[in-house]
């Protein structure tokens, strides 16, 4: 499991202010349901309802984040290798303004589905902790795999959770 | 000109990820300045843990 | 015919900037080669200053390099090579001038030559929630060769919001000067410097953020300086120094406003204050300017003498060089940088002053040799 509870208790007990850690969406969770508009305009809003009996990668990203910017054309080149066994990727953009986030998706088109949340909203209800952050929901709802940020060989660690949720649908 | 802290969320840190707003914009002017500064000047030290290097004092 | 022990440049950049967000702790992305070529030039000595003898003071040619690269999911390297071309002269000795003033003799003029270079190794270990490196480094030049190294260590709390970290470092020198025989000075001495920084920094807002950084620094051996006729310094030296540091993110103007202040206390004597701010500018998206204004002051140390007291005991402690006199220094530099596909470029110019009517400080003896100059850098940078 990625989140260490304990040391995380230990760390918090020094700190004055609160923190939301402990409540963060793991491994094994239901994942929170959420509609978000497209950050394109005149697209239909975005939920992970609509897309029923599907594998969802959900990720959050941000012109502003590095890592984020690296792992998006991977991520890209991911989808078009697994959409047809079932895998759907939802890549919420929380750029505040939102033409940062379209200005980045100007020079780098995306095939997946891409909503816009500028405040942060859905980011809150994941308890995302660091950007970026993704989590692979199985079509039963269940989250499968948490992963924080972006490093040389995450791709093969992300990809070998996608074929087996996929091979076991 | 400090307000008090508040609790930044990570994906509200985008203006602080900002090239401009880091502690060292440019390295390479930051340790030039301070050796000029260290051989110029009797102070050194503060920011970062010196070294000693040149004959300079 | 003395030859300058003072070169420019040093050491370490330490291993890294402390980005403003922290993600759990990874390598940078992408790796990244720099280089910056100075040159910084001394205004001549005035007439009054120094009737005598040669007015021509430093001119140093530096080229920096900077290797940045992620090695693997949680290592990073870092790698800095310094050179630099020294030329010019520095003061000698002082005395009366022929209107009861003090004036400044340097060190005796042509083609005086010094090179130096440097190399600096680091590496970084990337964990959950900080860092730990090390660094090792060696420069060498005529008359000087220092071994360094260092340690250091971050953490993350709160979310991330505070970072804490701390460094040890410890260099190994050796002094040879030139023409000792000549000039009836040292042969060859050695000194050693060790430094322990301890560094807290803090998200403030979604537009701010502050650092406080406390120092101290231990110096024990030769520290007098071998090319001065008459010099002789304390064989230890403790010295303090507490930073400040603020950065704010001015939405309207789409502009950062930087503002640092340093205290700085030694037992030699030496007090001083140092502040500097800057205005980081954005024209566009590819292009900034920066404006910087620093402000210096410094009190005299105890032994500070501005004019050489040839008669005193050999083994009393004085010094007539003019870094330990009191003084005050403004400066003030523009900067120009360019970004375009993964390069960046910046051109920067700047003009230093140095004068003892600056001084915030009580100023008895005002050094005739205070210096002023004017350096001018173009820097390249490449992300890949």
């Amino acid at each position: 499991m990625i989140f260490r509870k304990a040391g995380y208790a230990s760390v918090m007990a020094l700190t004055l202010s609160l923190s939301f850690n402990a409540f963060a969406v793991e491994e094994g969770d239901d994942a929170p349901a959420f509609s978000l508009p497209s950050i394109e305009q005149g697209q239909p809003d975005i939920s992970m309802a609509a897309l029923e009996g599907k594998t969802i990668f959900v990720d959050f990203w941000a012109s502003w984040c590095a890592p984020c910017l690296k792992s998006l054309p991977l991520y890209n080149e991911m989808y078009r290798k697994y959409k047809d066994q079932g895998l759907e990727i939802i890549a919420i953009n929380v750029d505040n303004p939102v033409e940062d986030g379209l200005d980045f998706l100007i020079d780098t088109p995306l095939d997946f589905l891409i909503p816009s949340d500028p405040d942060g909203e859905t980011a809150e209800l994941f308890q995302v902790i660091g950007m970026p952050t993704s989590y692979l929901v199985s079509p039963e709802g269940k989250v499968e795999l948490v992963h924080m940020g972006f490093r040389t060989g995450d791709m093969e660690i992300i990809e070998e959770a996608i074929e087996k949720v996929l091979a076991a649908n | 000109m400090l307000a008090a802290c508040t609790q930044v969320r990570p994906w509200e840190r985008g203006l602080l990820a900002k090239e401009e707003m880091a502690w060292r914009t440019d390295a390479l002017e930051s340790a030039l300045n301070d050796h000029i500064f260290f051989s110029k000047e009797a102070s050194s030290g503060g920011s970062s843990a010196a070294g000693g290097g040149c004959g300079c004092n | 015919m003395a030859k300058p022990s003072r070169s420019l440049l040093a050491l370490s950049t330490t291993a890294l900037a402390l980005p403003g967000i922290a993600i759990a702790d990874a390598p940078p992305v992408n790796s990244s080669l720099s280089y910056k070529v100075s040159n910084y030039q001394e205004d001549d000595l005035d007439r009054a200053e120094s009737p005598f003898g040669d007015l021509g003071r430093y001119d140093i040619d530096v080229h920096q390099f900077q290797f940045i690269s992620p090695i693997g999911r949680a290592f990073s390297l870092q790698i800095d090579a310094n050179y630099e071309d020294l030329s010019g002269a520095s003061p000698w000795f002082t005395t009366l001038g022929p209107n009861g003033s003090p004036i400044v003799n340097l060190s005796g003029a042509s083609g005086i030559q010094d090179r130096r270079a440097e190399l600096n190794v680091g590496t970084r270990y990337y964990l959950e929630n900080g860092s730990i490196g090390g660094n090792v480094g060696y420069s060498q030049e005529n008359d000087y060769r220092a071994t360094y190294g260092g340690i250091s260590g971050e953490r993350h709390f709160n979310d991330d919001l505070t970072t804490v970290s701390i460094g040890l470092s410890y260099s190994s020198d050796d002094i040879f000067p030139t023409d000792a025989e000549i000039f009836n000075r040292v042969i060859s001495e050695d000194k050693s410097s060790a430094s322990a920084v301890l560094n807290i920094s803090q998200i403030i807002n979604q537009v701010s953020t502050f650092q406080t950084a406390f120092s101290i620094t231990e110096q024990s051996g030769f520290l007098t300086d071998p090319y001065k006729l008459v010099d002789t310094r304390p064989d230890k030296k403790t010295q303090i120094a507490w930073s400040n540091s603020y950065r704010r993110y001015m939405r309207a103007a789409d502009a950062a406003w930087h503002i640092n202040y340093r205290f700085y206390h030694d037992d030699f004597g030496v007090t001083s204050h140092t502040s500097d701010m800057s205005w980081h500018q954005n024209l566009g998206s590819s292009v900034q300017i920066i404006p910087m204004l620093r402000y210096y002051t410094q009190s005299a140390a105890n032994f500070f003498t501005n004019v050489d007291d040839f008669t005193s005991p050999a083994t009393n402690f004085q010094s007539s060089d003019y870094r330990l006199s009191a003084f005050g220094a403004i400066s003030g530099a523009l900067t120009l940088k360019t970004t375009f596909g993964n390069w960046d470029a910046t051109l920067t110019g700047e003009r230093y002053l140095a004068n003892e009517k600056y001084s915030a400080f009580n100023v008895s003896q005002p050094s005739t040799a205070l210096v002023r100059y004017v350096r001018v850098s173009l820097g390249l940078d490449y992300s890949f």
